[in-house]
């Protein structure tokens, strides 16, 4: 029986670990003792509460609501945010806006939690503050939107609460619309929308934007349908998600700079 | 995963001017593998009545049966047809029969009542229904659904427009779903008659 001292064989473990359950009822009398690991159970139902213990833990993330939406044309960009914050089923204002400012061509329109959010924001501003003082101009549209992947994946095992999406004209002037995971995994893609009523809007724009499903003849959109196509958007979402409302922050990005419309919407 | 979800599947139904549309996806389901791609969801209960029904597909198939039993049994013992609304309450009560263990459904019911005024209504697992004059979702897709239906549904459609309204609803919604699509039934219904189509669709 040449067994080296750390191993057991596994015949003798399994019948060391029997339980002692087979032996019967307790040898004294012990009417008002219950002995836990001997009485039977069959006549509880355990619902995974007293079995196996679980813990209350504290969540560090909270969802403050709000969709956003963005959509690329030709020359220019239309990119839209809803103004309500809420925690919970309480709105904590109508008024806090979900686009912020990158560059004078790129707008990061993002939903979630807001103080990842800001973090978020605040962490690319120092970033790109620090490669306009390096490189003497602003950072291009395509590198704010490496940028904010590699920093949304520095965060990979602790993400940022952040659905973010981001809108600007790339280098050659046309719209350019990026589209984020919480991790950082992006795509340039024809429009974006996310946040809580993106279901909403995401079949809406596949059919009038991408014309999916539609047989006639795809047209390119002006900035005044656009506008007008996310404004009905939002009425939807507003209408069927409790999160959005309240209004709708839209900020147009064409050469000649970033105009800015508020569009009110329901405050139920 | 729960259970409604486990068939997939999706169904709108749109008021018109004088008429109604009843839309559903034909996918059968197990989980994300397909099974079948001709898997019947709307059954028609008389001339004007139609009743869409999503959710787990055994009860789909039963609920469906059990229905057109009793609105048989109706038309015997009443000698006239069912009005919509007398449908639908019937179905509530079915519903509720089995509160404590339900037929894992959300129907829709549509119809014309016997001025040929449209009627709508929806209901969940236990029967709470909702009576609505433009339009109705149920399935897997619902926040997709209706997003649609609410940008693109306008009041008072005839029934040529009613149909494209209702196709193009269903199909975006779908096509944005993994455990809807794989092919469509659409069926209109005016007070003159009853035209179903096929839709061609994405078969994925």
């Amino acid at each position: 029986m040449a067994f080296n001292m750390g191993q057991r064989a596994p015949a003798q473990f399994s019948f060391e670990a029997q339980p002692m359950q087979a032996q019967g009822p307790p040898m004294f009398s012990s009417e008002g003792v219950t002995n836990l690991s001997t009485e039977p159970k069959s006549d509880q139902i355990d619902h995974g509460v007293t079995e196996n213990p679980y813990e209350r833990r504290f969540s560090p993330y909270d969802f403050n609501g709000g969709t956003t939406l963005a959509v690329a044309g030709k020359d220019f960009v239309v990119v839209a945010g809803d103004t309500r914050m809420s925690t919970g089923y309480e709105i904590l204002s109508r008024k806090v806006p979900k686009l912020h400012k990158m560059t004078s061509k790129c707008v990061l329109a993002a939903a979630g939690c807001k103080t990842d959010v800001d973090t978020l924001k605040s962490m690319l501003s120092i970033r790109m503050k620090m490669y306009e003082h390096d490189m003497g101009k602003e950072m291009s549209t395509t590198a704010v939107a490496q940028m904010l992947s590699n920093t949304l994946y520095y965060r990979r095992f602790f993400p940022y609460y952040s659905f973010n999406v981001l809108a600007g004209l790339d280098s050659e002037g046309k719209g350019a619309v990026f589209s984020y995971d919480a991790i950082g995994s992006y795509e340039r893609v024809p429009f974006s929308a996310s946040g809580s009523g993106q279901s909403y809007i995401i079949p809406l724009m596949d059919n009038i934007v991408t014309y999916k499903t539609r047989l006639d003849e795809k047209v390119e959109l002006s900035i005044e349908e656009t506008v007008s196509i996310v404004k009905d958007a939002f009425v939807t979402a507003g209408e069927r998600d409790i999160y959005t409302g309240d209004g709708v922050l839209i900020n147009i990005i064409t050469a000649t700079g970033i105009t800015s419309e508020l569009f009110p919407l329901k405050k139920d | 995963m729960s259970i409604l979800q486990y068939n997939g599947g999706a169904i709108i139904a749109m008021t018109g001017k004088d008429c109604v549309a009843i839309a559903s996806d034909t996918r059968l389901g197990l989980q994300q593998q397909t099974v079948a791609c001709d898997f019947q969801k709307g059954f028609k209960m008389n001339d004007k009545l139609y009743m869409g029904v999503t959710g787990l597909a055994t009860d789909v198939m039963t609920l469906s049966q059990l229905l057109k039993f009793r609105m048989n049994l109706y038309k015997l013992r009443e000698d006239r047809e069912m009005k919509p609304a007398v449908f639908s309450a019937l179905l509530t009560s079915i519903l509720y029969e089995k509160r404590f263990g339900p037929y894992f459904t959300e129907p829709v019911v549509a119809g014309l009542d016997e001025n040929n005024q449209p009627f709508l209504s929806a209901m969940d697992l236990i029967g709470a229904p909702v009576s609505t004059s433009d339009f109705v979702v149920a399935g897997t897709c619902t926040p997709n659904l209706y997003g649609m239906c609410e940008t693109m549904y306008r009041p008072d459609m005839s029934p040529d427009e009613l149909f494209e309204t209702i196709s193009q609803c269903l199909l975006a919604s779908c096509d944005r779903d993994a455990l809807s699509g794989w092919g469509a039934v659409v069926t209109v219904i005016t007070p003159e008659g009853v035209t179903t189509r096929k839709l061609k669709g994405r078969m994925d």
